[in-house]
């Protein structure tokens, strides 16, 4: 309704302000135009959602297996550097560890009687190694999480990533593990299986020692055996890796 | 040095009475000395992982310490002593440690024997206690052979019971598991490495173990 009664002073068109003709002169209404209404096309189709996902998931698996060919590499060469220290050894004076502490620690379990002298030398050397091979693992988490400073999470990743340190699940916090990620998968929906290696299936390494003896038996016929073990538990670790960050952010 | 250990049980001096904590540990300077032999230069370890390391390095000893004094029990044996710890390794887990180790105390008990021929006055009570112990270990091991709970004692002599010993290897730190069955898996070239270090009682006592 257009309201006729305004009047328009600025837009007279005959000699008198108000002509008679102006109300008669019908004002074409205003034609809403309808909005053309776009179709939304914006989802994508399932073909190229698998396919992105397919491309992640296979760049992953190449990273993944890079990684643990550089770690396996990296413990090989530490066992064949220990051998070759060991070949070169001819003082058994000079320890890098205290005889006396090492045979205390012994002592102190009540049911030690007597040692050997030479039980102390090989534990010294024994714990070398130890330590070695410890803080060789947990540096790796530490590359992982590009930090130069190896800190105890560290070595709670080594010790959850290795079989042969289950002895040692006391002593890391329960905090510790759960930044790991034990028990939950955290890459949602990604198949489960990142690259896991042939021989080892579909079995869990993680605290069934019992049921995997036999298999673990015919692993370590070699000197191979804990490359390959770890070589499988690589990918659970580095899977654990997104939401460590995030609990270190909020940390 | 200080650091001669006898075999007599050894003194119970402590070295500071009243920090008792730090006698369960190994020194946090050697065990740092040698956790940076494993990392780059440049690379940073901070004190918690140190002590981390610490506690980690005395169980380890406390873990492969029970394991052979369990063994020196059932051979009804007093003393501890370096092929124990090595047999100790083998059964929890620890197989890569013992090629290594037993080079090591194979040059070891050379250089002793060398010390031994130099000055045979310092050296005496030592090497006739390693003799008379290696048959016993043998003897105990065809003994040990029925009585034994675990499976790879079961119908072997002296010396076939050392090399099924030596090849065994068990999975994790849970003996329950092992001595729930046998496993036949062993490896020769393992234990034929056995024979070559320390077992030479082990090879001539093997005769008379399938003798008998």
């Amino acid at each position: 309704m257009e309201p006729s009664s305004q009047p328009q002073p600025m837009m007279g068109v005959g000699s008198q302000p108000y002509p008679a003709a102006a109300p008669y002169v019908p004002v074409p209404g205003s034609l809403a135009v309808p909005p053309g209404s776009q179709p939304a096309a914006a989802f994508p189709n399932p073909t190229q959602l698998s396919a992105q996902h397919q491309m992640v998931y296979q760049q992953a698996q190449q990273f993944h297996q890079q990684l643990q060919q550089q770690q396996e590499q990296q413990l090989r060469e530490f066992w064949t550097t220990q051998m070759d220290e060991i070949k070169q050894a001819n003082d058994f004076k000079i320890h890098t560890l205290p005889l006396a502490r090492i045979k205390k620690i012994m002592k102190a379990d009540e049911d030690v009687r007597m040692i050997s002298a030479e039980a102390p030398v090989v534990f010294a050397k024994a714990c070398e190694v130890f330590i070695l091979e410890l803080t060789l693992r947990s540096w790796m988490h530490t590359e992982e999480n590009k930090r130069r400073t190896l800190q105890k999470n560290d070595i709670a990743a080594a010790i959850t990533r290795t079989d042969i340190y289950d002895f040692l699940v006391d002593i890391i916090p329960r905090d510790e593990m759960k930044e790991e990620g034990l028990g939950h998968n955290p890459i949602v929906g990604l198949p489960p299986a990142m690259g896991a290696p042939a021989d080892h299936g579909s079995h869990p390494y993680y605290y069934v020692p019992a049921q995997q003896v036999q298999g673990a038996g015919m692993m370590y016929g070699g000197q191979q055996g804990h490359p390959v073990t770890y070589m499988w538990q690589t990918p659970q670790g580095q899977a654990a890796e997104p939401p460590e960050e995030e609990q270190q952010q909020s940390a | 040095m200080p650091d001669s250990d006898n075999e007599s049980g050894g003194p119970s001096n402590a070295e500071f009475s009243s920090p008792r904590e730090q006698d369960r540990f190994l020194p946090i300077a050697n065990v740092s000395r040698i956790m940076k032999k494993a990392l780059p230069a440049n690379a940073k370890i901070s004190k918690d992982a140190k002590e981390t390391v610490q506690e980690c390095v005395s169980e380890f000893i406390s873990f492969i310490t029970g394991e052979a004094s369990d063994k020196c029990q059932r051979e009804k044996r007093k003393t501890i002593n370096g092929d124990d710890l090595l047999w100790a390794m083998t059964t929890l887990g620890f197989e890569d440690y013992v090629e290594p180790l037993k080079l090591y105390l194979h040059k070891f008990r050379e250089l002793e024997g060398e010390k031994a021929a130099t000055t045979s006055a310092s050296s005496g009570p030592q090497p006739p206690l390693h003799r008379e112990t290696t048959p016993s270990s043998s003897t105990h091991n065809g003994a040990g052979g029925p009585v034994g709970g675990y499976g790879m004692y079961g119908g072997a002599g002296g010396g076939s019971g050392m090399i099924m010993m030596m090849g065994q290897p068990m999975y994790g730190g849970s003996p329950p598991a092992a001595s729930s069955g046998s496993y036949p898996h062993h490896q020769m070239a393992m234990g034929g490495k056995g024979g070559a270090y320390g077992y030479g009682g082990g090879s001539s006592s093997s005769p008379s173990g399938l003798g008998r």
